[in-house]
């Protein structure tokens, strides 16, 4: 039965390439839909890379005025030792104002031997590891030694490192910021932080220590408070800030809030591309649903013929739903070669699996949508009489 | 072979009632070559789709092959028609999207068989109606007459008892009418299938074994 299906169809190939069009059509799309969403999946189920709860963003701005590094340095370790005081203080860094979750970014690249790679730039002190409770994968995070080491301590992050080195350890290596200059030595691997959110990748990223000449460029402060920590807390820190950092414009911002707020942006392709789909598959539904009707409608003498010589109404529907899902399948055949093109040629750099996963999605969708559509025009096509279907030719 | 007991046809609307039948009783013998002639709504056609169980008598009992059908199931109808039963219609019905050899093939898809036997078997019958330079043509590259051909090889592939025939020349001038009929007679003498054919054609008519005439609904002959 089969190969007469086969036969029929490739008889009527004119007939049903407009339908077979459609499906194509539908495919592709579905695809590019159910690859956005493997892609988000895929992100959202990793680990963000730190702790975003109890985690205050403090903004402000440089006012300290000095020509003096050492009048800096001491002016904002006065002002570290007198928030890390109070006691819903756990931590306190200073960083570069490209903190996660924010709109700031910092690219650059990283350089080992000819591998060079774009990576995300930040500038963090010895604190900022423990302030964002980073996870150290391999080696050690910054500390005061640092300062008086002969090559300049850099930490990477998994990615990073992978990119780089591959298999080889990352420790002791010597890379670059700038092309041709060897100049940081590794001295620590942490896992990859997600800091576009949760639906966005850990990129390859790098961490440089401040320097004494550091804090007149910086703007941003990670506060580790306690879960009690609560909105009086958050008065009074606000208070001792404004008080010690006279004319500076001080805002203190929770992470937690910075992730909701950045995930929903991410979110919005997303979302418009569902709601496209959405009206696209109605469209796909109605249109095959008609389109099958009126076949069955134009095959009414051959489903009567067919009644006559030996097919149950159930056989009669088997095969016109059969059909539609032959026809389905040369459809996704094509869509399948367009689709595979995807992890084949890289393209937007995603990994092969992402594509593949939403391929299979993509077919079980369109064999249901197709199944589905198919259902009732069989049905109706199992209740033909054949007396009355015969007469009519 | 063929037993129908007061068989009664009426079809209704939500305010008319049409009795397309009324207390018909026939019985056609195993080999017998059977015409029903009448005007045209006489029944005629009624009663053709009745034999072949296409149609439900609103009464009376319809015995083929000394079975009974009214309890038969919708699979098991399909089943029946299948193997005892071969159908020939006026317009031939068919497919044109398939080569004559396909169209042919049609009733043995609902049958255990296998492509290779499903290909000799209706080649077989291509040659029995003298069409085996046409398998691999489509319905449209056909004659009238050639169509019909094709129509008879389809409903003999299966190789039924009894062949239904609903006005088999009726789309066909008198030659190739006369081709048909000779291809039905040989069919009922040679292999001893019988036929029971519904014809406008008195000519052809009085070639078969008996005639039967409907008149209203009602047998008159």
């Amino acid at each position: 039965m089969t190969k007469h299906l086969f036969k029929l169809i490739w008889n009527k190939k004119k007939q049903n390439f407009l339908l077979m069009s459609e499906m194509l059509v539908s495919f592709l799309v579905i695809f590019a839909v159910f690859t956005l969403m493997v892609y988000y999946y895929n992100n959202y189920k990793k680990t963000m890379g730190f702790d975003y709860e109890n985690l205050w963003l403090v903004n402000y701005n440089n006012t300290y005025q000095t020509k003096s590094t050492d009048s800096l340095n001491t002016f904002y370790d006065n002002l570290r030792q007198t928030i890390k005081s109070m006691p819903q203080v756990k931590e306190v860094s200073f960083c570069s104002s490209n903190v996660p979750l924010s709109q700031n970014q910092w690219t650059g690249d990283a350089h080992y031997k000819k591998i060079a790679i774009g990576v995300d730039h930040y500038i963090a002190d010895d604190n900022y590891k423990n302030a964002m409770n980073l996870q150290l994968l391999e080696g050690r995070w910054f500390n005061k030694a640092d300062a008086n080491l002969k090559t300049k301590p850099i930490i990477i992050s998994d990615a990073t490192r992978e990119k780089l080195f591959g298999n080889e350890t990352a420790l002791g290596k010597m890379i670059g910021v700038e092309d041709g200059k060897f100049d940081y030595k590794v001295v620590g691997v942490i896992q990859g932080v997600k800091a576009r959110g949760d639906y966005s990748p850990a990129k390859p990223a790098i961490y440089l220590r401040t320097d004494t000449g550091s804090y007149s460029s910086l703007g941003k402060m990670m506060v580790k408070v306690t879960p009690d920590a609560d909105a009086a807390f958050e008065g009074k820190l606000y208070k001792t800030l404004a008080n010690y950092m006279r004319d500076s414009h001080v805002e203190i911002e929770h992470m937690v809030n910075k992730r909701k707020s950045t995930n929903l942006f991410s979110l919005v392709p997303m979302i418009v591309t569902l709601i496209v789909a959405c009206f696209l598959v109605i469209n796909v539904a109605l249109g095959l649903f008609g389109v099958l009707w009126y076949n069955i409608n134009k095959r009414r003498g051959e489903i009567g013929l067919r009644r006559a010589i030996g097919a149950s109404g159930q056989s009669v529907s088997s095969q016109l739903v059969s059909e539609s899902l032959i026809l389905a399948t040369l459809s996704l055949i094509i869509g399948t070669f367009f689709a595979i093109q995807f992890p084949l040629l890289n393209v937007f750099d995603l990994k092969a699996e992402i594509y593949i996963v939403a391929m299979i999605l993509s077919i079980i969708f369109i064999y249901l949508l197709v199944f589905v559509c198919s259902l009732y025009p069989g049905k109706q096509a199992a209740a033909i009489y054949p007396a009355v279907a015969l007469h009519e030719e | 072979m063929i037993r129908l007991q007061n068989i009664e046809k009426v079809y209704r609307t939500d305010t008319v009632e049409t009795l397309a039948l009324n207390k018909v009783n026939l019985d056609v013998a195993k080999g017998e070559f059977l015409s029903i002639m009448g005007p045209s709504g006489c029944g005629k056609s009624t009663l053709l789709n009745i034999i072949g169980l296409l149609d439900e008598p609103s009464k009376g009992e319809i015995r083929i092959d000394d079975q009974k059908t009214e309890n038969l199931s919708d699979k098991q109808l399909a089943q029946f028609r299948n193997s005892k039963l071969g159908f020939i219609f006026q317009s031939y019905h068919l497919i044109n999207d398939l080569q004559v050899l396909d169209n042919v093939e049609l009733p043995l898809l609902y049958r255990n068989t296998t492509a290779k036997e499903r290909k000799q078997l209706a080649t077989e019958a291509l040659a029995k109606v003298g069409l085996s330079n046409r398998i691999k043509h489509f319905p449209t590259q056909l004659s009238g007459g050639q169509k019909q051909r094709v129509a008879i090889a389809r409903a003999i592939v299966g190789r039924p008892e009894i062949i239904l025939a609903d006005e088999p020349t009726g789309n066909l001038d008198s030659a190739m009418g006369n081709e048909i009929m000779d291809i039905l007679l040989q069919l009922n003498k040679n292999d001893g299938t019988t036929i029971v054919m519904v014809t406008h054609d008195e000519n052809m008519a009085h070639k078969t074994h008996r005639l039967v005439r409907l008149f209203d609904g009602s047998q008159v002959q």
